[in-house]
């Protein structure tokens, strides 16, 4: 395994790990209208993946897709060895392992900060409310708001609620933690507390794939960067080699428009 | 009934309603400054103030002259008659005794859901007030205003002492609940439930379908509040979830088909109890059912939602006299020939409940779509199944948002039930038209006395409703803006 590679193969784990995760040539058609063509990919343990591209290139699916938010209509997609099915048993076991963090929060606004945290564990692993709540403060005192356990999620700023929505997620203790965008709908003097949250969670090996805008972040947190447009991985590479030397044209016009 | 004593007290509510907002009266103001500044602050303004006061002063004169000069004595002589209408003379300590029963679980439940409420906002150090006597009398004051005119009709002492006996029994409820210690008050919803279960018990007597509607909520009470206390793991747990509701759904059908053996049906129960009655009944069946109805039109499964679209497009599309009408044809083919027609009180609760849940399922569907995808989404991303993303996350959102609409259905459907008349059930308003049928008031032209009265009795309870759904918004509404 080369770390110099810079190349469209998304299925070379970098950074150690065995496949946490696997996505072998999968086709997503939404109508007519083909959103993933033959992706293939895999993701390690303690890995980090950062996904960007234009919007519309299918990145925001591919990420929906591992969780089952999506089916997919052609391929295998596996978690943590479980093979995604129909079948509902097997979806509900990977979701539980597998947390999500979503561009507009999607907090519960009638519940408060603590029983949004709490809700997942007590009703999905039957833990008792009193570890559940401990767990939960623990949590918060990681995305550094534990004082705003008993607020409801309306009374927070967006960056604090995104910090909960991932502190809801690791609530679950999942083993990856995929992201959604989940700085886009942020003020931008909100962004850097949750890319910060995001950095702390990387630095603690956690398993993470990011769809996300933010080049400085991908730039000093991933461990390689995929790159996609039109439903295919065109590009896949670490870091330093993905920005300073690309070798796709259309990613090469990419960075220049965002960069 | 036009007295200025009730428009002080519009605009005392006026004033709480204001205060409850938050925003003060302007306190800095004299009365006098106040009068200037809201009635004479411009010529025009002033030239208005005059004229409406002038009309507001001549129907109050031509109102209180007509309360005084008119014929009261139809409505003393037929009060019992406008409050529960043929019941058996000897049998009327069964309204009572079920009144009594409901009043006080309704106190003792209140305060056990008050004072959760209150101990859940200290404990979130969100802004609360302890419930005072003077803030529930001002909550209700068109009821307890409506009671108070009804007793001034009353011949002897005995309504009088039934009502006080009322009070003290709420009264006391009200203490008892609120100082429960929490594992109790856990069931006050349910003690409310109990006591509903109770008024029909006592009352309604009747065997057959209505002791099986009461079996059947009996065991909802029961398995909603044993449920969460049962570890369904294990299959002792399992059966338990099962047996301890069914116990209590057949014990409640047991004494409810045995008290009628006493004799007595509710087909000769009336007037404003049974309209109240109906209305209850309506809401609380008709809720659920409509939840049902909803969810079931957005199913996946195109026989559940074809059922639903059918159902609720139909009892939609037809007026109300048109199904109370067919009810009587209709609904004998739900039963065993032998049961016979049933009777109009039956009919006309099967009705009203089907008629409320279609209007409720609509309500609920708009509710359902108003939340948003990605609530579903995040859910199901934690790995909770279909039932409880419905239970704990979609449901209370869309219930939320459509609270008004709800609370105005509800108000509605309690004004509809006057159309029961058309199916022979003397409720609330077909008194005041049987009223002035009697030998002693035929042709005496005192329908305006009976309506008059008819329509406050409905107000004071149409108010109060609307009062308290404002209430609940404003309550569910904290810390969610």
């Amino acid at each position: 395994m080369s770390d110099t590679t810079i190349n469209a193969d998304a299925t070379q784990i970098l950074g150690g790990g065995d496949a946490i995760i696997e996505v072998d040539g999968v086709d997503k058609l939404f109508g007519d209208f083909q959103a993933l063509t033959n992706i293939n990919m895999r993701v390690g343990a303690q890995e980090v993946v950062v996904v960007i591209g234009p919007s519309g290139s299918g990145k925001s699916t591919l990420i929906r897709c591992i969780n089952r938010l999506e089916r997919h209509d052609r391929g295998r997609i596996l978690v943590d060895g479980i093979e995604l099915s129909d079948d509902i048993r097997n979806i509900q076991e990977i979701r539980r392992e597998t947390g999500m963090v979503f561009q507009s929060f999607n907090l519960f606004p009638h519940l408060t900060i603590l029983d949004n945290i709490t809700l997942a564990p007590r009703q999905v692993r039957n833990m008792p409310k009193g570890e559940a709540e401990a767990t939960a403060m623990e949590l918060l005192e990681r995305v550094k708001i534990p004082e705003q356990a008993q607020k409801y999620p309306g009374q927070l700023s967006g960056g604090q609620q995104q910090r909960v929505a991932i502190a809801r997620s690791l609530a679950m203790k999942p083993k990856v933690l995929l992201f959604d965008e989940p700085t886009s709908a942020l003020d931008p003097e909100m962004i850097k507390e949750v890319l910060d949250t995001m950095k702390d969670l990387a630095n603690e090996g956690m398993t993470m794939i990011c769809v996300t805008h933010e080049m400085g972040f991908a730039r000093e947190v991933a461990d390689r960067v995929v790159f996609m447009a039109d439903g295919q991985i065109v590009e896949v590479g670490t870091p330093e080699h993905f920005f300073d030397n690309p070798q796709e044209e259309r990613t090469k016009l990419f960075l220049s428009q965002i960069l | 009934m036009n007295n200025p004593g009730t428009d002080a007290a519009v605009g005392g509510e006026l004033a709480q309603a204001l205060a409850a907002d938050h925003r003060p009266l302007h306190s800095d103001q004299t009365p006098a400054e106040w009068v200037k500044n809201n009635l004479f602050s411009s010529a025009l303004n002033s030239v208005i103030t005059v004229l409406s006061a002038a009309f507001a002063g001549l129907v109050l004169y031509f109102g209180i002259q007509w309360a005084v000069n008119e014929e009261w004595e139809i409505i003393r002589s037929n009060l019992r008659n406008f409050m529960i209408g043929q019941f058996p003379k000897d049998e009327l300590w069964r309204p009572w005794a079920g009144g009594l029963a409901l009043v006080g679980s309704v106190g003792l439940g209140s305060a056990g859901m008050a004072r959760n409420a209150f101990d859940d906002a200290i404990e979130k150090g969100l802004p609360t007030e302890r419930p005072t006597w003077l803030g529930l009398v001002r909550r209700f004051w068109s009821i307890l205003a409506f009671i108070v005119i009804v007793l001034t009709f009353t011949r002897t002492i005995l309504p009088t002492l039934g009502v006080l006996a009322g009070l003290g029994l709420f009264v006391a409820g009200r203490l008892i609940g609120w100082s429960l210690p929490v594992g109790a008050r856990r069931f006050s919803p349910h003690v409310i439930l109990v006591g509903l279960v109770a008024l029909s018990t006592i009352i309604a007597g009747s065997g057959g379908l209505v002791a099986i509607v009461g079996g059947l909520v009996a065991a909802l009470i029961v398995s909603a509040a044993v449920g969460d206390r049962i570890d369904r793991t294990a299959i002792s747990g399992k059966v338990a979830a099962l047996a301890i509701p069914l116990l209590g759904g057949v014990i409640v059908w047991f004494v409810m088909s045995t008290v009628d053996s006493f004799g007595f049906g509710w087909k000769d129960w009336g007037g404003l109890y049974l309209t109240l009655f109906v209305t209850v009944a309506g809401i609380s069946t008709g809720m659920p059912l409509g939840i049902l109805l909803a969810i079931g039109r957005r199913s996946q499964l195109p026989v559940i939602k074809g059922f639903c679209v059918l159902f609720i497009e139909f009892v939609r599309g037809v007026p109300l006299i048109s199904l109370l009408f067919f009810s009587g044809f209709m609904l004998p083919l739900l039963f065993p020939p032998s049961a016979g027609i049933p009777d109009g009180t039956t009919r006309a609760m099967i009705v009203i409940t089907l008629f409320s849940a279609a209007y409720i399922a609509e309500i609920v569907r708009g509710g359902l779509q108003a939340v948003p995808k990605g609530q579903t989404e995040a859910a199901q991303a934690q790995g909770l199944s279909a039932g409880k993303i419905q239970r704990l996350i979609v449901m209370p959102q869309a219930l939320r948002a459509v609270i008004p609409a709800m609370v105005g259905q509800f108000i509605s459907l309690f004004k509809d039930t006057s159309l029961l008349a058309i199916i022979g059930v003397a409720e609330f308003l077909q008194i005041a038209t049987i009223a002035n049928t009697q030998q002693d008031f035929l042709g005496k032209g005192l329908q305006p006395v009976t309506y008059a009265f008819v329509a406050l009795g409905y107000w004071a309870f149409a108010y109060t409703m609307s009062k308290e759904s404002r209430r609940i918004e404003v309550r569910l509404g904290v810390g969610t803006r």
